[in-house]
């Protein structure tokens, strides 16, 4: 667990560094058992951090999004480092980012959390509805103790984590300039559970259950937005001249939309969920990345963000590579 | 015309009585929206509220405007809108309603929204269970308005109360007199104490007097840029609020034949200002963000005289990064002069 007095004394310590320009991190929302990402520039501000269950933000999505601004004419690149926390899986992000060259190493200042696992608000806030007042949460032994208005609950942790942190491999930062707390031993069996329930299905129940989820896509694009690992200058879904996506919203255009952000994943997606958390029609987009995960890992024994010297999937070749599923 | 009431088993009865198309709220995938309906189909109305709003019926999110086929220069209009009744509408949703009229009615008369609100009837249900980010009773709302609402339903447990508002809520329930039943003052006793137990409900609150100058005031300071920082830049704010009405205009083709159609397009988008230059007036979150709260606040109020926000809470229930209107408001009345 991470003891939240030794984060705070980090971040303080990292802030006032020359070479750091800001620090990301997570703090309590404005209500209940939200939490945001805020950004500390000053010493001071680092007492606002935490860490707990309620982290779900993937921070590394900022690493990537951030708008700059045109530079004023004669004026110098802040070239000082971008400080961000990270919990394994967001850790991954980082180190696929790096493999892909959207960031430099050299930028970052890197302080890894080991994760016991972030909740699925959505399962929470349907367990404990109505709650104004800000919520506290911290990891207990196979269980998530609520400090909630009315007085501390536990709750198993099954029926509060998101899925994606039952499933976790990675518990642990796979790259960090400094790691607090211990290391955690990972409980993830890299099975595909969920793949394989959709799998078993015949081909018209998966397009009748794909077909259900993505009529109600609105296409907000929230799902792309906070990929840390979609970061395109010029996405195909904004191109108008071909319009390869027509921004019109039917069966057709949404599955298209859907199945080319998957695509354009294959071997890419470190699996953080985000695009699942943030879907405001609820689509369970993680069952489409994770069959791409498995059909990658068991083809090429392939996972992305792991090892900072690999090389992108799509630009490896191994003369042992399977070939028995080319027609 | 009087308060009616029906006993619930017998709602069916009265959507088969009514000769209208009919929407009311489904599960589409996980979540609810306003869908077409038969008086057969199952209706569950006991939600707090739907997540999509029954905008997107009098507004489509892609709606056709007219097709065509190269080489011919006729172009086919779509057919004129059928009768309406919206089912289960919330009161915020149907006093959005009555503030995005305002807009389509405004320098332009927009056939395509009032030939859907004409001939569209909305029967609202009274809110009995707000969730906690529902804030309606801080911009003139509350969980038994009647803004924009022709008829409005009161839940009594074994019954329906109605209540009709306007001559279209009139019409359906005299469509539908065989199966009302006139209702007993205590009926409407019962009802507005219902009213008022729900409006007790409401938690989160925000004073608006005056916002509309203060944001003017308040137009660099540097809180836009603390409270933005965390946006990621998608359209789930604005495309699930029952107010905002930007759209785009879009062709598509396929073949000899194509269409030109409206979609919805979200001010939060780095697309919506970008010019043909390559210049942005609205570059970061930061402009975006201020946009879209000044919009509510302070354009729309000072051209039509309304706040163009009913406290529906969905912009912070469904908001990835926590960003909360109500925060924004709060810190922009503290920091006010």
């Amino acid at each position: 667990m991470v003891d939240l007095e030794k984060l705070r004394t980090v971040a303080k310590e990292t802030i006032s560094r020359d070479d750091v320009k800001y620090l990301i991190g997570w703090r309590q929302g404005t209500y209940g058992f939200r939490v945001t990402p805020c950004f500390i520039e000053e010493p001071g501000e680092a007492e606002q951090l935490i860490f707990s269950p309620l982290c779900t933000n993937n921070l590394a999505s900022y690493l990537i999004v951030t708008e700059k601004l045109p530079l004023p004419r004669g004026e110098k690149p802040d070239t000082r480092k971008v400080a961000v926390m990270v919990k394994g899986c967001d850790s991954r992000a980082v180190v696929q980012q790096l493999i892909e060259q959207g960031i430099k190493r050299e930028e970052l200042y890197i302080i890894g959390c080991p994760c016991e696992g972030v909740l699925d608000l959505k399962k929470v806030e349907a367990k404990f509805p109505h709650i104004l007042d800000p919520v506290a949460a911290q990891w207990g032994k196979d269980k998530i103790i609520f400090q909630l208005p009315e007085g501390v609950v536990e709750v198993p942790r099954e029926e509060v984590l998101a899925q994606k942190c039952l499933d976790c491999r990675d518990p642990n930062p796979v790259i960090a300039d400094i790691t607090l707390g211990e290391e955690i031993e990972a409980w993830g069996n890299g099975e595909y559970q969920d793949v394989k329930e959709l799998e078993a299905k015949s081909a018209e129940e998966r397009w009748a259950f794909w077909e259900d989820k993505f009529s109600s896509c609105i296409r907000c694009y929230s799902c792309r937005n906070v990929c840390p690992m979609c970061y395109c200058k010029d996405c195909i879904l904004d191109r108008l001249n071909p319009s390869w996506i027509y921004r019109s919203t039917n069966i057709s255009e949404n599955t298209a939309f859907h199945l080319s952000r998957a695509f354009h994943l294959a071997g890419r997606c470190i699996e953080c969920g985000e695009c699942e958390r943030v879907c405001p029609v609820d689509i369970p987009l993680m069952k489409l990345n994770q069959k791409f995960s498995k059909e990658v890992e068991e083809k090429y024994g392939y996972r992305p963000g792991i090892d900072p010297e690999a090389k992108p999937l799509q630009s490896s070749y191994r003369p042992d590579d399977k070939e028995d599923f080319i027609l | 015309m009087e308060r009616m009431k029906i006993g619930k088993e017998k709602f069916g009865d009265f959507l088969a009585a009514l000769d209208k198309q009919l929407y009311a709220p489904q599960k589409v995938g996980e979540t609810l929206r306003f869908v077409p309906i038969t008086p057969e189909d199952k209706l569950d109305l006991e939600f707090s509220n739907t997540t999509v709003p029954p905008k997107s019926v009098l507004f489509p999110q892609t709606e056709t405007l007219y097709r065509y086929e190269l080489g011919k220069t006729d172009l086919n209009l779509p057919d004129d809108e059928a009768e309406k009744v919206l089912l289960g509408v919330r009161p915020c949703d149907a006093r959005a309603m009555a503030i995005v009229d305002d807009l389509f009615s405004w320098d332009y008369n927009d056939p395509y929204y009032q030939g859907k609100r004409e001939k569209t009837t909305v029967v609202g249900l009274a809110c009995s269970d707000p969730e906690v980010n529902c804030f309606c009773t801080s911009v003139g709302g509350g969980p038994a308005s009647t803004e924009g609402l022709d008829l409005l339903l009161t839940d009594l447990g074994e019954v329906y109360l109605l209540q009709p508002l306007t001559e279209k809520g009139n019409n359906l329930c005299r469509e539908a007199a065989e199966v009302l039943e006139q209702a007993t003052e205590e009926d409407a006793a019962a009802a507005e104490k219902l009213h008022q137990e729900a409006a007790g409900k409401i938690v989160r609150k925000v004073d608006t007097e005056g916002v509309t100058e203060k944001l003017m005031e308040l137009w660099d300071h540097s809180l836009w840029q603390d409270l933005s920082r965390a946006c990621l830049g998608c359209g789930t704010c604005t495309f699930l609020c029952p107010t905002c009405y930007c759209f785009d205009i879009q062709d598509e083709a396929e073949g000899l034949e194509g269409r030109r159609c409206r979609v919805w397009d979200s001010c939060m988008f780095a697309e919506y200002t970008l010019h043909a230059s390559g210049h942005n007036p609205r570059p970061t979150v930061r402009e975006r963000t201020r946009n879209r709260v000044n919009h509510k606040y302070s354009y729309f109020a000072t051209k039509f005289g309304k706040i163009a926000c009913v406290g529906c809470g969905r912009c912070i229930n469904l908001c990835p990064v926590n960003i909360d209107i109500l925060n924004i408001l709060a810190e922009v009345i503290k920091e006010a002069i």
